[in-house]
């Protein structure tokens, strides 16, 4: 007989009860998305690994006040991103998001043409570049959003904002981006 | 989705994040090995020395952390930028305004106060956790704020390097004098689980520790008129 998979809820009440490898389990399923958000926020790979880590830990600790039935993922993102942002760096010092090498391309990708290729890491380099320079609250917005496929409630919780707010921040970037395109077309 | 939304979730698919760490390992060590969180009064002075004595003794970390204290429910953080935070004025968010015996009730202790010609009418509570009255020493408005030490980062302030954090004694108990930049106030939800409400405050604050609680000053006092009103408290 083969042990069914232990869902989310069953997991967060074994790691309420003092169960490490639930936690574990826990951990490993949101490590890849809260570091990445806490690299985008805190702009630093080393900073971002230490919020991550602090974030998993301090949520574990305050596991006994989370809210049985509740979604896990905005929860560990808001206690994770807020770790992140304590350790921002300022603009000048953060990393700035890069491409991918033009080699890596993902599985099961078709392979455009090198002249379509070009064209279109032209496109995304530009609109990089673009959204580099939005101010950091439209940027933060648009990270999470688009880059990090957040839902707007997600973001919502790892920005420490309202969903209304996300909403409305993530208007004002697209409209900004789309006049900052315009003038460079 | 306009075509715009939708280049941007193509170029988030494009991006070169750093390689994704596995963290489980390192979390069960800590999670495993983490110290009891109420300490003793004598190790969290001790604590306290210690991280004064390091703050000034070895450069900076890596982290933009940079120098932390701990003390009781609270925890202090240099930083090297304060986040984005509402400013407050000191007598607006400190919560619901209660009667104070509804307020005591809904916190689950007394609150200690410093020898006054009448009780204050109300106190303000957050969640329930956190109650603040309103007092007036040496003709300012002073906050006096009470929690119980119920998680090591029940309240946290992170503070950048034009802010002095001392440490002070209280009646025999260890404290914190923190005076200078405007610093950011956070702190956590008994009831509702991990929240942080961002505030920014331009007071001076006294934190320290007294049975089983920690209680915080923040006013425009001086750092020994601020001290005398503590020590006041019996």
């Amino acid at each position: 007989m083969v042990d069914r998979p232990l869902d989310e809820a069953e997991l967060v009440e074994r790691a309420r009860r003092g169960d490490l490898e639930a936690w574990e389990t826990l951990v490993r399923t949101y490590q890849g998305m809260a570091f990445r958000t806490a690299y985008v926020l805190a702009g630093n790979a080393a900073d971002a690994e230490e919020a991550a880590q602090d974030g998993f830990v301090k949520a574990h600790r305050a596991l006994g006040r989370f809210r049985r039935g509740a979604a896990l993922k905005p929860w560990l993102l808001r206690i994770v991103a807020n770790e992140a942002r304590n350790r921002r760096r300022s603009a000048a010092r953060r990393e700035r998001l890069t491409l991918r090498a033009a080699a890596q391309d993902r599985p099961g990708d078709a392979v455009p043409s090198p002249e379509a290729a070009l064209l279109a890491r032209e496109s995304h380099e530009r609109l990089l570049a673009a959204v580099e320079r939005l101010s950091e609250e439209h940027r933060d917005a648009v990270a999470c959003r688009y880059f990090l496929d957040l839902s707007e409630e997600e973001t919502a919780a790892a920005l420490g904002i309202r969903k209304g707010t996300v909403k409305s921040r993530l208007s004002r970037a697209l409209e900004r981006l789309r006049e900052t395109l315009e003038e460079e077309a | 989705m306009s075509s715009l939304e939708q280049r941007l979730h193509e170029l988030g698919r494009e991006l070169a994040f750093p390689p994704e760490p596995d963290l489980a390992p390192r979390v069960r060590e800590r999670v495993r090995g983490r110290p009891f969180p109420w300490r003793a009064v004598a190790i969290a002075f001790a604590v306290v020395v210690l991280a004064v004595a390091v703050a000034f003794a070895v450069p900076p970390a890596r982290s933009a952390i940079l120098r932390w204290f701990h003390l009781g429910g609270a925890s202090v953080e240099r930083v090297e930028t304060l986040p984005r935070a509402k400013e407050r004025s000191q007598a607006s968010q400190l919560g619901r305004p209660l009667p104070l015996a509804d307020a005591e009730r809904r916190i689950g202790f007394d609150l200690i106060l410093p020898p006054l010609d009448r009780k204050p009418a109300r106190a303000y509570v957050i969640g329930d956790s956190i109650a603040t009255v309103l007092l007036r020493s040496h003709g300012k408005t002073v906050l006096l704020s009470e929690f119980p030490s119920f998680g090591e980062d029940a309240l946290k302030k992170l503070a950048v390097n034009g802010t002095v954090i001392e440490p002070v004694d209280v009646r025999g108990k260890p404290g914190l004098w923190i005076q200078g930049a405007p610093h950011v106030l956070t702190w956590m939800d008994r009831e509702t689980g991990y929240r942080e409400r961002p505030i920014l405050v331009k007071g001076n604050v006294l934190l320290w520790l007294r049975s089983g609680r920690t209680l915080r000053l923040e006013s425009r006092l001086s750092k020994p008129q601020a001290l005398g009103l503590a020590r006041s408290i019996r």
